[in-house]
């Protein structure tokens, strides 16, 4: 029983991998392939939820790189976040099919084998055993990425990729000389609950140092303004991309990394006892609400979801800086909410992409007649991320609230109402349009609120209205079905969040860091 | 066992006759005798591995004469493991990538392995400075087998500079052996202790050791020949060279520092360990900046080994264990990137006719395993996780952390973006430009396409060796502590 459930973390890192070559070797038949895809993220997914069942031993060692120990471990903290990318891995597997269909992207086999190399390197992310064990697999992620963000090939999209490349590898760089000097400073770099002990003995100014590399480090994915550049530009990539990669796997990476840094190397106490807790906690709340302002201009539909992430990622970030057990809480429900009402905003976007080619809310206008079930589910994710009751957003938000009110300052709490508001903001001119707008009708109600107009091409033919749709003939089910399926985990998560295993595993991890 | 030891010098120094003799009259036998010889030596070097890892370090003096007159060899667990690795690299490459056939050159090869194998095993300072002209000239002569001007001037540049370089070195021998009256690298290191460390022979001494081999190594600012030779060379020779040519001059530097010096020269003279220190930091810089702005593959590979031998300089300089060990892994790490992406660049060259990075649009589509292959080079060129370049990086920022130097930390860490600038424009032209429609270019009328698949292998084992090294660089260090740590 032991040796096969130590296997359980290697195998969910391994069997993502092992699909690769299969995905190639299967190119020629399309159907084939993405049988292979699917089969492995269910095999992914019920490794990783075996483990949640069953007792895993602590730590699986693959050896050793440069001396320090290559582990994975399994840890509540690693389950909860490799239970949220598996499961929608799953998910956006199936939508994945739809969308490359519909829109006919070339260069198919490549995207599937990159989105598997992704989930791959993201699994090793959340069971790191240590820190250098974690930025192993969060360059491969960023390598993983990085031709889904380039894929359509274009001059822009190349741009994107050189860009997304610069700022994550760069950021890499810092988070590992960050790691290098936590490893010289405290002789190990192994994640210990509540801190590692030789941090809090070690010389102040050099740990200090070296938090605000890992945080300057691991903040480029987590979008902490002003290192959230590429996030944007990432949305050239198809939008299953956006809405795994970009809204999930690769940010929330970022994220957890902060996550791992705050609660497991420094500690909370550590952390607020150098000073460096309460900058984060105001980079955070920033960017909070910048970008939410920044996002309201947006009249690209992907670009604005883009913003709305960056100002998300930013509760979570908030929330593990102030480092009070609530927030902390908070910020792992966040972590889930987020990433089932965003991707299911993403998928929407991409169902409109898919079926109607447009990209620009000032030209959806009453596109809710055509995409009645999408549209719906968008309005429903939407009303989640401003943070109403029954959906998800309403309870990790309303942790994350009562948490920062018993943090250092009442300012904190002003932040997170300011954001929902700002949230409220964006989203509320969408659905508007959406329902109540009329196609090509430069009426109020068919415009974007607040963004300028985009240029226009010019000189395409009228259209006159969106043809109304059934329900069952507006996409093809394999769009459908994953927007149903998060928009249903996500309002089920705001119905009855306990039933899921994510509140238990968010639970243990607020007891084992502040033990 | 210890026979082994001269042996595995004799061996393709008298292997090199059978080509010489008979090259021309029998080709094709001539040509299986050489690889033979190459495959021998691999044997021989797994063995004295073997030995080393049993019965720890061997010495041997040749016709048993007194060690202080004999001509001393020495294989432990750091030479034992080169030795091992020029083999694997020169048998590989001949049995792959060899274009060449004509006799006398075969000859060249197996006297440059000869060299550079003496180089790596012996144990006397001025038998160093002969394997280092049976190498140099072997290396210089190879480059000028290709015919036409470009070649023959690379090679005449290439001689005069490593000429010069030797020379230096010798000079520097010259100076110690007045210093102590011995050249054997055992005796020298307690006889320079005597002599005093701040006596301006040791430490002239020490300056045109290190210039000399600065100058094998291609040190910025003595890097100029290597560009012109690896990209004039035919491009197995250049294979080998980027491979070997600089990789164990580079071992050289690291044992003669420790060994003869002794770290207790670079405590006593500060200013010694900054001036390396400087000199490394200056070359990642400058090599990496002059990297970028090169366009012809082969060029940008070989201007990529003055930023990578810099991080090596670096690492000697600091003179930890960890610093040291990062010096020996980036070496290792260097000649196996390097000898698979020259491969590559070759194979890119007579294929597809391809010269510049503009030229290597969208040939990921035509070969994609060697893209791949490829691209694992470079990422451990690069430095990132898993790949050996990776592990070395990392232990120089470790050294580096551990002794406050936080300048060369920066610097070592930002080295990575600087390499990721070349290697993301090569990377991403491979495979996102779109491919030329009218199919391969044949360059010199079409190609065997055995040997391409035979130079794709060669690349791609490259590229497993680059990571299998990374994920046993644990090991590898393991296997350099008893030597590093009897150093510092």
């Amino acid at each position: 029983m032991t040796d096969t459930s130590s296997f359980l973390p290697v195998l969910s890192v391994l069997l993502p991998t092992v699909a690769i070559p299969f995905i190639y070797a299967t190119r020629e038949k399309p159907n084939i392939r993405e049988t292979v895809t699917l089969l492995a993220a269910i095999g992914t997914l019920a490794a990783v939820w075996s483990m949640t069942r069953l007792p895993v031993p602590p730590v699986t060692s693959l050896g050793s790189i440069a001396g320090i120990a290559f582990e994975l471990r399994v840890d509540a903290a690693g389950l909860l976040f490799a239970l949220l990318a598996s499961a929608l891995w799953l998910v956006t597997s199936v939508y994945s099919v739809g969308y490359v269909r519909t829109v006919g992207e070339s260069g198919q086999t490549r995207y599937f084998a990159a989105f598997a190399a992704s989930i791959a390197a993201t699994m090793g992310v959340a069971f790191a055993a240590n820190l250098f064990t974690l930025i192993v697999f969060y360059e491969l992620l960023t390598l993983a990425t990085y031709p889904l963000v380039v894929h359509s090939g274009t001059a822009e999209a190349r741009a994107a990729g050189r860009t997304y490349v610069a700022y994550t590898l760069g950021g890499g760089v810092v988070a590992l000389g960050g790691i290098v000097l936590v490893s010289v400073l405290a002789g190990t770099v192994t994640f210990t609950a509540g801190g590692i002990a030789g941090l809090a003995t070690a010389d102040p100014t050099l740990a200090r140092a070296a938090f605000a590399l890992l945080v300057v480090g691991f903040g480029v994915k987590t979008a902490l303004m002003p290192l959230h550049g590429w996030l944007p530009a990432a949305m050239v990539a198809p939008t299953p991309v956006s809405g795994l990669l970009h809204a999930v796997a690769v940010v929330k990476s970022g994220v957890f990394a902060l996550g791992r840094t705050v609660l497991y190397v420094f500690g909370p106490e550590t952390t607020w006892d150098l000073g460096v807790g309460l900058p984060l906690a105001v980079a955070a709340a920033a960017t909070m609400v910048l970008a939410g302002v920044v996002g309201l201009r947006q009249d690209n539909l992907k670009r604005g979801l883009a913003y709305s992430t960056v100002s998300q990622l930013s509760y979570i970030a908030l929330g593990i800086a102030l480092a009070t057990p609530l927030a902390v809480f908070g910020a792992l429900l966040h972590v889930v909410a987020h990433a089932f009402m965003k991707i299911t905003l993403f998928f929407a976007a991409g169902v409109i992409y898919a079926e109607t080619g447009q990209k620009y809310v000032s030209e959806m206008g009453g596109i809710g007649r055509r995409l009645p079930v999408t549209m719906t589910a968008f309005a429903v994710a939407a009303a989640g991320l401003v943070g109403f009751p029954l959906v998800a957003g309403f309870v990790s938000k309303f942790t994350l609230i009562v948490g920062a009110a018993d943090g250092p300052s009442p300012v904190f709490v002003a932040a997170y109402l300011v954001a929902g508001l700002l949230k409220l903001l964006y989203f509320w001119p969408i659905i508007y349009v959406a329902f109540a707008g009329e196609r090509d009708s430069d009426g109020p109600e068919s415009r974007h609120a607040f963004a300028p107009p985009h240029a226009t091409d010019g000189g395409h033919a009228r259209e006159t209205g969106w043809t109304r749709r059934s329900l069952r003939t507006e996409a093809t089910p394999f769009l459908l079905a994953p927007v149903l399926v998060t928009v249903g985990g996500a309002v089920a998560l705001g119905i009855a969040p306990t039933v899921f295993p994510v509140w238990e595993l968010a639970e243990t991890v607020v007891v084992e860091v502040f033990r | 066992m210890s026979h082994l030891l001269p042996l595995v010098v004799a061996l393709p120094v008298l292997g090199a006759a059978i080509p010489f003799v008979f090259g021309r009259r029998f080709p094709t036998s001539s040509r299986r005798v050489t690889a033979l010889v190459l495959l021998g030596q691999v044997g021989l070097a797994g063995a004295i591995v073997a030995t080393v890892a049993t019965a720890g370090a061997q010495a041997y003096v040749v016709g048993g004469l007194p060690a202080t007159v004999g001509i001393g060899l020495l294989a432990d667990e750091l030479s034992s493991l080169f030795v091992l690795f020029i083999a694997v690299a020169a048998a590989t490459l001949y049995v792959t990538v060899r274009t060449d056939a004509s006799g006398p050159t075969d000859a060249l090869w197996l006297l440059f392995v000869a060299g550079v194998t003496g180089i790596a095993v012996t144990a006397d300072v001025f038998n160093l400075y002969v394997f280092l002209e049976i190498a140099g000239l072997a290396a210089y002569a190879l480059v000028a087998t290709r015919r036409g001007p470009r070649a023959a001037l690379a090679a005449l540049h290439y001689l005069l500079v490593g000429t010069v370089g030797a020379t230096f070195y010798l000079l520097g021998v010259g100076y110690l052996y007045v210093a102590t009256g011995t050249l054997r690298m055992a005796d020298l290191g307690p006889e320079l202790a005597n002599v005093g460390y701040g006596s301006p022979l040791v430490l002239t001494a020490f300056a045109l050791i290190a210039l000399g081999l600065s100058v094998k190594i291609a040190l910025f600012p003595l890097h100029a020949w290597k560009p012109d030779a690896y990209a004039a060379a035919e491009t197995d020779v250049a294979a080998l060279l980027a491979t070997l040519g600089s990789t164990v001059p580079g071992y050289a530097l690291v044992r003669l520092t420790f060994d003869v010096f002794t770290v207790d020269f670079l405590d006593a003279v500060a200013i010694v360990q900054g001036a390396l220190v400087t000199a490394g930091l200056v070359s990642v810089v400058v090599g990496g900046y002059l990297t970028i702005r090169q366009s012809n593959v082969r060029r940008l590979l070989s201007y990529s080994s003055v930023l990578q031998f810099g991080l090596v300089v670096v690492g000697i300089g600091l003179a930890t264990p960890a610093a040291v060990t990062a010096a020996l892994i980036l070496v290792l790490a260097n000649g196996v990137a390097k000898g698979g992406l020259f491969v590559a660049a070759g194979l890119y060259e007579r294929e597809f006719g391809a010269y510049t990075v503009s030229e290597y649009a969208g040939l990921a589509r035509e070969r994609p395993v060697l893209a791949g292959a490829v691209t694992v080079g470079f990422t451990s060129l690069v430095g990132l996780p898993p790949t050996v370049g990776f592990a070395g990086k990392w232990y120089l920022a470790v050294a580096a952390m551990e002794v406050g130097d936080w300048v060369v930390a920066a610097v070592v860490l930002l080295s990575t973006l600087l390499s990721l600038a070349y290697a993301a424009r090569i990377v991403e032209r491979l495979y996102l430009s779109s491919a030329p429609s009218d199919g391969p270019v044949a360059a010199d009328g079409g190609m065997d396409t055995h040997r391409s698949r035979r130079a794709v292998a060669v690349t791609v084992l490259a590229a497993v060796a680059t990571i299998a090294l990374g994920l046993g660089s644990t090991a590898l260090a393991e296997w350099f502590a008893p030597v590093v740590e009897g150093w510092v």
